[in-house]
């Protein structure tokens, strides 16, 4: 009853972040169509340990779309070839019979391999670091409706405040930059009253940490929302540059 | 044997918090940055308990597994949190959520705890606004509340369908504030592998950096265990693949007590498991039985598509049953009568899964209404499954989805080593026997926030505390446990891969310990986890070095633990006697086929203590007494 | 400003904004030369005996283009670095444009082009023998009337131009993102818009040499 396809796996091996790397190759007889792409990487994998061989690692955790965690690049794309969808949630039906698929890590100069398919995007967590928050502290709270916000904003709000940090936009990226990621996190303080009194040293201190971590820049392409699993718009950036701009000018 | 001391204050419900607070001993703030406090796991009780005692000047340290401390299994949550705010001005006020939750959890928690997190259920709606997090609203701007899970007042805030994500996302932000200031230092990719114990005292812990493969050691003033829940002892869980008990596993190894480890929670409507290789459950939000109906075919060996099946040939099972609630049972009853259609053979195709229809909803409503409301989840099942819920009926069927059970804590949420503190999921303290839909997310920001930096700041004033370095003998005795155990894994090289035991594990006590208990499965699943452990041990197959980033090493190390752990919740499932909750005993029951409490025999805490025989565990009763709420059966019918 | 990636982008951004808005008015200047000689002339002479002025517009513009290069220049050579391994698998997520891949290109050719351009008209005699046509002294008309004569040097002028097309049908649109513009209705437009007005200002610029190259001789001095 149950479908199978089988497929050839060219996936990037590389034992430690100073090890050098190479694609090695792998056929998949049988692969349940109803199997996710992780489940089909487990599958894989134990027959690689019962081998001796050592199973690829990859990053994963919730299996649900929604920790960030999983990703790599599957036949050129960030979470492969599904929009809206993370590499967790992608199933094998969306491969053919006797497909090759190329899995290799994400790249970028600020998201270094660890081990095979593991990339460290600590980095990420630094640019969260440097103003990613409201400076409250707990029990500094007033009621929770003294705070009047037009639903209007609050919806946009959440649009941006979606991101998993996944850092597939990155990923896609012509330049590696991590525009998207830094501007989704900008915008959803800037919407929201909350946010404004940090909103202009917010964006310029998250942005310079965005370049210390050496991400690249954008080129306006739109690579990034077009990967993005949670569908995040570039309007994030153009809201950001133009947040930058002002904040610049005033501060200066 | 030792006393179970809960340290409950005297005094009338409501002002036992606010008594013990002013009773509590103060650490002067100038003092505060002397004092190290070792924050285990960044989910919501542990990244919220981080960012406070940072805010509050003491020095932090806080560990996760995963590559990002924004990651921890709280962001899946989907539903909301509630609070006793009475904004829609229904009625609710903290009195009543405490008594809906102590009800809810069908009287096994104790009631000042659960008052307790009532009353501050208040203040977390209030600090997450503040911090950004972007609830849902209204048009007139203030925010909006929506009833879950059956409650007869709507108290549930919520972000979309993705509560969870935002809180925690709000808690990272408050931790990552205080790592820029510097009180807090994360630890990322780090696995707790032990606390070390000196002078009777937790005073550190030894962990695995999963980069490197080094053991390390960290020493601190007060140690404080958020590592979640233990639902994935049953391998297939809607809980990430990484979520673990070694850390609380491992603590109770060194004396901290288990409590009522028999108490799990399973979920009615998550997508039924579709073959061998299955990594894991993945839950449908609790609000679609809102609008849909649940049914099997009448007839067993029914194998018609759902669309050539006509009504009068359907059973729906819940609505027949239980005429008032319908298909809005509470989570446990759902569950269970959908193992029992199902053992029955009349599960969809004879498989394990029961049909979740909105056909009628669809035809009263419109598609565009049921898409408005569930769309994502719509999206989401067809995802997974390949079929579009529109046209086709859902297929659903119960998971392990939470645990009420954890170590046992006092009420100032110390375990019973002196100096452990345990919050979240991972302590056993406010849900008793069954967790009402959104309490979890509820119970895990009082905790951190709330709770434990006022009763953390007590312990540090109090305790004697003499300096400890990680170069103390403990702790390198505590290494070379460690890393003996890993060479030891590593070592036997066998023919069966970790998960082969986890799945094995997993099957028996889903089936012996899961959504029905009986004294003979229980028995046999006592029989055959020692035998599925010593086989582990025997032949297990861990490839690579300790030297290295190595999943299965990590995965080994965890099912390991799961194997002991196994045992002592199936030992504890034999002990109580009774259903309650989550835990059904089939010789605990009603002539109508519902689960009967036994509060003469099993109105207590069940707390095991290690006896170094895993067989052996030794077992502690704290007595529960009900003044406020008194003891009811519940009834659905 | 220049600190921080983003504003080496605004920079490169208003720069490359004041040369479109040059390049608008070089272009209009340019169409008297349909007008005739007398036209056109007048009007070149007139920039030429702008004095002060032509020098400071002069310098502005070189200020404004060796800004626009070297901040490029800085953004390309970090964003290159910013993948040192390039991906096995090349598949964009969203079809990429030839227009935004090939912005660094299409510049350098459009900085080739402006060198020539300058030794060909801004820097040569406009009264030399070059200007002559049909014996007659025709200055900066007949300079270029002759200099079109050559399909080459045709060809490499209409190469330029569809460099500056390409170049600007990104550059436009890219601009008001970079300033913050973005709007769900009106970016579309904008893109559009931008599409349009590239074109347009290529088609404009290259429509000259094809004017130059098929008139016949007589009509350049009949007049």
């Amino acid at each position: 009853m149950t479908k199978t396809i089988s497929l050839t796996l060219k996936v990037w091996r590389q034992k430690s972040g100073n090890a050098s790397g190479k694609f090695v190759t792998y056929q998949v007889p049988t692969v349940d169509v109803n199997a996710s792409f992780l489940e089909m990487l487990d599958v894989l994998n134990e027959q690689l340990l019962l081998k001796g061989e050592d199973p690829i690692a990859f990053d994963h955790d919730c299996r649900e779309g929604i920790c960030g965690m999983c990703g790599a690049v599957v036949n050129g794309q960030p979470h492969g070839p599904q929009r809206k969808t993370t590499m967790c949630q992608l199933h094998m039906r969306q491969f053919q019979d006797g497909d090759t698929i190329t899995i290799e890590p994400y790249r970028a100069r600020a998201l270094p391999v660890l081990r095979d398919l593991v990339v460290d995007r600590s980095a990420f967590d630094r640019v969260v670091q440097s103003g990613g928050y409201v400076s409250v502290k707990t029990g500094q709270a007033p009621d929770a409706n003294a705070i009047l916000i037009p639903k209007q904003d609050a919806d946009l709000a959440m649009d941006a405040a979606q991101c998993i940090g996944c850092a597939a936009c990155v990923a896609a990226c012509p330049n590696a930059s991590a525009m998207l990621f830094v501007s989704a996190k900008v915008s959803h303080f800037a919407l929201l009253p909350q946010g404004q009194p940090e909103r202009q040293n917010r964006v310029l201190e998250m942005l310079a940490t965005m370049d210390r971590e050496r991400f690249g820049n954008c080129s306006n392409e739109y690579q990034c929302g077009a990967a993005c699993p949670k569908g995040i718009s570039v309007s994030n950036i153009a809201r950001m540059n133009r947040d930058y701009l002002s904040s610049k000018m005033r501060l200066s | 044997m030792t006393t179970l001391q809960s340290g409950v204050p005297s005094g009338p419900i409501d002002q036992k918090w606010t008594k013990h607070r002013f009773d509590m001993k103060l650490v002067n703030p100038a003092n505060r940055r002397k004092y190290t406090v070792i924050v285990v796991g960044t989910g919501l009780a542990g990244a919220s308990a981080a960012a406070s005692l940072g805010e509050m000047g003491y020095n932090v340290l806080s560990f996760c597994f995963q590559d990002s401390s924004r990651r921890a299994h709280s962001i899946a949550a989907q539903g909301g949190i509630n609070a006793a705010k009475n904004y829609a001005n229904d009625g609710d006020s903290v009195y009543r959520l405490f008594y809906d939750t102590v009800k809810g959890g069908d009287f096994r928690a104790r009631e000042a705890n659960v008052h307790r997190l009532s009353e501050v259920s208040v203040n977390i709606i209030d600090q997450c606004v503040a911090q950004g997090v972007p609830f849902a609203r209204e048009y007139g701007g203030l925010l909006d509340n929506r009833s879950f899970g059956g409650a007869q007042v709507a108290r549930t805030f919520y972000a979309k369908g993705q509560t969870g994500q935002q809180l925690l996302l709000g808690a990272y932000s408050a931790m990552m504030k205080e790592v820029a200031k510097g009180t807090v230092r994360l630890f990322t990719r780090r696995e707790m592998m032990d606390v070390v114990v000196v002078d009777g005292r937790a005073r550190g812990i030894v962990v695995r950096h999963l980069v490197t493969g080094e053991i390390e050691s960290f020493a601190a003033d007060a140690v404080v265990l958020a590592t979640g829940g233990y639902g994935n002892v049953f391998y297939l869980s809607t809980n990430a693949k990484g979520c673990n008990v070694t850390a609380t596993w491992r603590a109770h190894r060194k004396g901290a007590f288990f409590a009522n480890p028999c108490f799990t929670q399973i979920h009615p409507t998550c997508i039924p498991v579709h073959g061998e290789y299955q990594s894991k459950l993945t839950l449908m939000s609790e609000s679609l039985r809102n609008d849909g109906r649940v049914w099997v075919p009448k007839q067993s060996g029914d194998t018609r598509s759902p669309s050539n099946i006509p009504e009068s040939e359907r059973d729906y099972y819940l609505e027949t049953r239980y005429k008032s609630f319908g298909n809005l049972v509470p989570r446990d009853i759902a569950s269970r009568n959908a193992k029992m259609v199902c053992d029955e053979g009349r599960g969809v195709n004879g498989e394990l899964a029961v049909y979740l229809d909105f056909a009628d909803s669809i035809k009263r409503l419109g598609q565009s209404t049921i898409e408005a409301r569930y769309g994502n989840l719509f999206e989401m099942y067809e995802r997974i499954t390949g079929e579009d819920p529109y046209s086709v009926p859902m297929k659903i069927y119960p998971a392990i989805h939470y645990t009420m059970g954890g170590l046992w804590v006092d009420y100032n949420l110390q375990s019973t080593i002196p100096g452990l503190h345990v919050i979240g999921e991972a302590n056993f303290s406010d849900h008793g026997a069954n967790r009402l839909g959104a309490s979890a997310l509820m119970q895990g920001l009082a905790d951190g926030y709330f709770i434990l930096p006022y009763t953390l700041g007590h312990y540090l004033a109090t305790a004697p505390l003499d300096p400890v370095s990680s170069r103390h003998p403990e702790f390198e005795k505590c290494e070379t446990l460690v890393r003996d155990r890993i060479s030891q894994l590593l070592a036997i090289k066998g023919s069966r891969s970790v998960d082969s035991f986890h799945r094995e594990l997993g099957l028996l006590v889903w089936d012996e310990c899961g959504m029905s208990r009986s004294e003979a499965g229980l028995r046999r699943a006592l029989d055959k986890i020692p035998e599925i452990r010593d086989e582990f041990w025997a032949s297990v197959m861990v490839s690579g070095s300790g030297a290295e980033l190595n999943q299965t090493l990590e995965k080994a190390g965890r099912v390991a633990d799961f194997l002991e752990f196994a045992e002592l919740m199936v030992t504890d499932a034999l002990e109580r006697n009774e259903s309650c909750g989550g835990h059904f005993r089939e010789e605990s029951q009603t002539e109508e086929g519902e689960a009967l409490r036994n509060d003469t025999d099993y109105c207590h805490v069940a707390a095991w203590a290690f006896s170094g025989d895993l067989s052996k565990p030794v077992l502690h009763k704290e007595a529960l007494t009900f003044e406020e709420v008194p003891l009811s059966q519940r009834s659905y019918k | 400003m220049a600190s921080s990636s983003i504003g080496k982008k605004q920079v490169v951004a208003i720069t490359g904004l004041f040369l479109i808005l040059f390049l608008i008015f070089h272009l209009s200047g340019n169409f008297l030369i349909y007008k005739g000689p007398d036209a056109f002339n007048a009007y070149a002479e007139f920039l030429e005996n702008l004095g002060a002025i032509k020098w400071m517009a002069r310098l502005g513009l070189i200020a404004l283009f060796l800004i626009h290069i070297v901040f490029t220049a800085m953004v390309v050579i970090d964003n290159r670095k910013a993948r040192p391994q390039s991906y096995e698998v090349v598949k964009s997520v969203i079809k990429r444009s030839w227009a935004t891949r090939l912005m660094p290109y299409t510049g350098s050719v459009i900085l080739l082009y402006l060198i020539f351009h300058l030794l060909d008209y801004t820097l040569a005699d406009h009264s030399g023998h070059n200007s002559i046509v049909n014996g007659q002294a025709m200055e900066l008309y007949g300079l270029v009337y002759n200099s079109f004569q050559n399909p080459i040097r045709v060809a490499f002028y209409v190469i330029g131009m569809t460099a500056v097309g390409f170049h600007l049908t990104h550059a436009i649109q890219s601009v008001m993102q970079t300033f913050g513009f973005y709007h769900v209705r009106y970016t579309p437009i904008i893109k559009r818009v931008s599409l349009v007005l590239g074109i347009a200002i290529a088609v404009g610029f290259a429509s000259i040499p094809f004017y130059m190259m098929f008139m016949q001789s007589s009509c350049v001095t009949g007049g």
